[in-house]
């Protein structure tokens, strides 16, 4: 009973961080229907940016968030307003090759600023433990669940309550309806791209504390996001939730009780199977929304 | 003067100019030795193939600059290495070795990693050239009949005897051992390895783990590893991996009485990332810059890494060692075969018996190191520095057994 539980609170707290690594990915599949290639970068550069806030400013990384989040926001921004744009009317093809592209070039740039050395972000807790019940629970990975947990709901609340998020859902459900009332269609795409790319930095800080770092891991990051979008649905935070918390969960039991060596074999059986029975994901909005 | 003159006449001059220093280095110099490869610069591998990367420069640019060239069979060569980023792709390393076996190249260094030194020796084995390489320890490159390639380790399965046999000498003797490795070529057999090792030298095994290539998430397994408490843990993976193994232990208070971790704690990033907590790990090193060995053209250990630090800021690690180490041993196996024939060399190379900086280096009959002589040393941390713990006539320190429980280590 103490290991379902321990692997249960395992697998949650891992779909928590894949939920917050996904949720720029799948905001921007969902609105501006580009398959960004480039995802895992924003999430590393996220990642880097924490670890060099922290050295400079000498304070705790999560105290770093807005800070990373801002500088990311601004890269979004002008990144799709100057590259992604240009894909975006085009084919599907043609946006993942761009964005491929991107990503490759930016792998090697981080190689050549930051070399390709794993680097860890280790905050004065970062070892610290705690127990309820039976169930140890590891205070960094749970500090990481919070923090995705609480910028999910921001993000919810953000497209929901205010007027920006009004106007994003609006493009993405009648882009030419957005543009015939006014709306102008670029810049919402340019806006919706940065708060992804911010969403992206936050959860780099997340992963940069949990695990170790380097700039080849950029492609692990962007399949988990395709993996979590596909499984929850695309376009909406609750989505991402869902399917990081299933992707989480799923991982720790397969580890468990089938082998440590078979998550990606039951990650990838669920995606295949979750795509002939339900292609819409288990918000049921994949497809609709992404065309 | 219009402007083409005025080019005309300045590259003139500075050919003129240029020709007698230019005729002064080929008089000293002599001829060009060429040994291509690749190295992964960027990738997965690239921390560590940056190591091997630093290596091959180090010896090559001693050898010319410093020694000016090497004599062989009465003539003087200058190395000149010809070595590009594969990426850590298997793909793109097979092309580009293939590429300089077609412009002629006739010796090879090796990259990092198993799973493009077994490829890319099938290649160089295929055109009959030798492979000298410091990157593949996986069985596979040993147990498939190459005759053309030698490795600066034991094969993998063959790494951990020097381990249990320290192990054996512990007290109180530990009765139990897990391990923990990853889906990898190397890990997988070095996993492989460090059961035959360990169950011959009489250990009860109570689990063996595998783990993704890539783990995330470790906690299913530590979970295991506290439910059956073995007194010995063996991680056998690449660094990323162990430090993902190392901090979730700490985090979820998995203690055992010994932890050790193949490749990690040799990293004085590594250890930095863990703090006090690196206090008692235990890994492999095949090189120290203490060890005794003399060296034909460096002196010794120290004066390598003296040279290295000259060269580098990047901190020195045993692959920087074992990558200089495979350019000595062709220039010392083309000494003794008096030619740079590939298929004199590959000979010499089969009969290698020397003593340098890094080893006595003599390969088996497959081409791995000799499991005794290039068997490496272990290490262990010890108040943030890493000592050598055995064997005896290496060490440095004795040691430390049981290790503290994490939240004792101060």
């Amino acid at each position: 009973m103490n290991l379902i539980a321990q692997t249960l609170a395992d697998g949650m707290v891992l779909g928590g961080i894949y939920a917050l690594a996904a949720v720029g990915f799948s905001l921007i599949f969902g609105v501006l229907h580009v398959i960004n290639l480039s995802h895992g970068i924003l999430v590393l550069i996220g990642a880097y940016l924490a670890l060099i806030f922290t050295e400079l400013l000498h304070v705790d990384p999560l105290l770093t968030m807005p800070l990373v989040m801002a500088a990311l926001f601004g890269v979004g921004y002008v990144y799709q307003r100057l590259l992604i744009q240009r894909a975006v009317d085009s084919s599907p093809i043609g946006s993942m090759l761009l964005t491929f592209g991107v990503a490759l070039m930016l792998q090697n740039v981080m190689i050549w600023v930051f070399s390709p050395d794993m680097k860890n972000i280790t905050p004065g807790w970062a070892f610290a433990s705690f127990k309820i019940g039976a169930v140890t629970f590891d205070a960094v990975r749970v500090s990481a669940l919070l923090a995705s947990l609480v910028l999910l709901s921001c993000l919810a609340a953000l497209l929901k309550f205010s007027a920006l998020g009004r106007v994003i859902r609006a493009t993405a459900q009648q882009t030419l309806a957005a543009r015939l009332c006014g709306v102008n269609v670029r810049h919402v795409y340019a806006l919706t791209f940065a708060v992804s790319a911010a969403f992206a930095g936050a959860a780099g800080i997340v992963i940069g504390i949990i695990l170790p770092f380097s700039p080849h891991d950029e492609a692990t990051w962007t399949l988990n996001a395709f993996v979590v979008v596909v499984l929850g649905g695309v376009g909406s935070p609750a989505g991402a939730l869902i399917g990081g918390l299933l992707l989480g969960v799923v991982n720790t039991l397969t580890a468990q009780y089938i082998g440590p060596s078979f998550p990606n074999v039951t990650m990838f059986l669920l995606l295949v199977l979750l795509l002939l029975v339900r292609p819409n994901g288990l918000l049921g909005n994949a497809f609709s929304a992404s065309r | 003067m219009r402007r083409r003159d005025v080019l005309r006449t300045g590259g003139l001059a500075a050919a003129a100019l240029a020709a007698p220093a230019i005729r002064s280095a080929e008089a000293q110099a002599g001829k060009t030795l060429v040994i291509g490869g690749s190295v992964p610069l960027t990738g997965a591998a690239a921390e560590t193939g940056l190591n091997v990367n630093n290596g091959y420069i180090t010896a090559a640019s001693y050898l010319n600059d410093v020694l000016g060239g090497v004599e062989i069979a009465g003539e003087k060569y200058r190395i000149e290495l010809k070595l590009f980023d594969d990426a850590s792709d298997p793909a793109r390393a097979t092309t580009l070795i293939q590429r300089q076996i077609d412009e002629g190249t006739n010796l090879f260094l090796g990259s990092f990693g198993s799973n493009i030194v077994l490829p890319t020796a099938a290649i160089t084995e295929r055109a009959k050239k030798p492979m000298v390489q410091t990157g593949g320890g996986s069985d596979a490159i040993f147990t498939r009949g190459l005759k053309f390639v030698f490795g600066m380790f034991p094969r993998a399965t063959r790494q951990f005897a020097a381990t249990a046999a320290l192990f054996k000498t512990l007290e109180p003797l530990p009765q139990t051992y897990s391990v923990i490795y990853t889906n990898d070529a190397f890990s997988k057999t070095a996993g492989e390895g460090v059961r035959l090792a360990c169950d011959a030298a009489g250990f009860k095994r109570i689990d063996s783990y595998e783990l993704p290539a890539k783990p995330t998430d470790v906690s299913s397994v530590l979970g295991s590893v506290r439910a059956n408490t073995p007194d010995l843990l063996v991680c056998v993976m690449h660094d990323q991996n162990s430090l993902l193994v190392a901090r979730q232990m700490i985090a979820s208070g998995t203690n055992v009485k010994l932890l050790f971790q193949g490749l990690g704690p040799q990293l004085a990033s590594f250890r930095e990332a863990l703090g006090k907590y690196s206090e008692a790990l235990l890994c492999s090193t095949y090189w120290d810059e203490n060890v005794p060995f003399k060296d034909k053209f460096f002196g010794d250990s120290r004066k390598f890494a003296e040279y290295y630090r000259s060269k580098f800021t990047r901190p020195i690690a045993y692959h920087v060692a074992g990558a200089a180490a495979c350019i000595e041993t062709y220039v010392l196996a083309m000494q003794a075969a008096k030619s740079t024939r590939p298929e004199a060399v590959r000979d010499a190379l089969a009969a290698a018996d020397y003593e340098t900086f890094y080893s006595r280096i003599k390969f088996t009959p497959e081409g791995d190191g000799d499991e005794i002589l290039m068997g490496g040393m272990i290490g262990q941390v010890q108040k943030g520095k890493l000592e050598i713990v055995y064997p005896k006539a290496a060490a440095s320190a004795a040691a430390v057994y049981p290790a503290p429980a994490w939240d004792k280590k101060a």
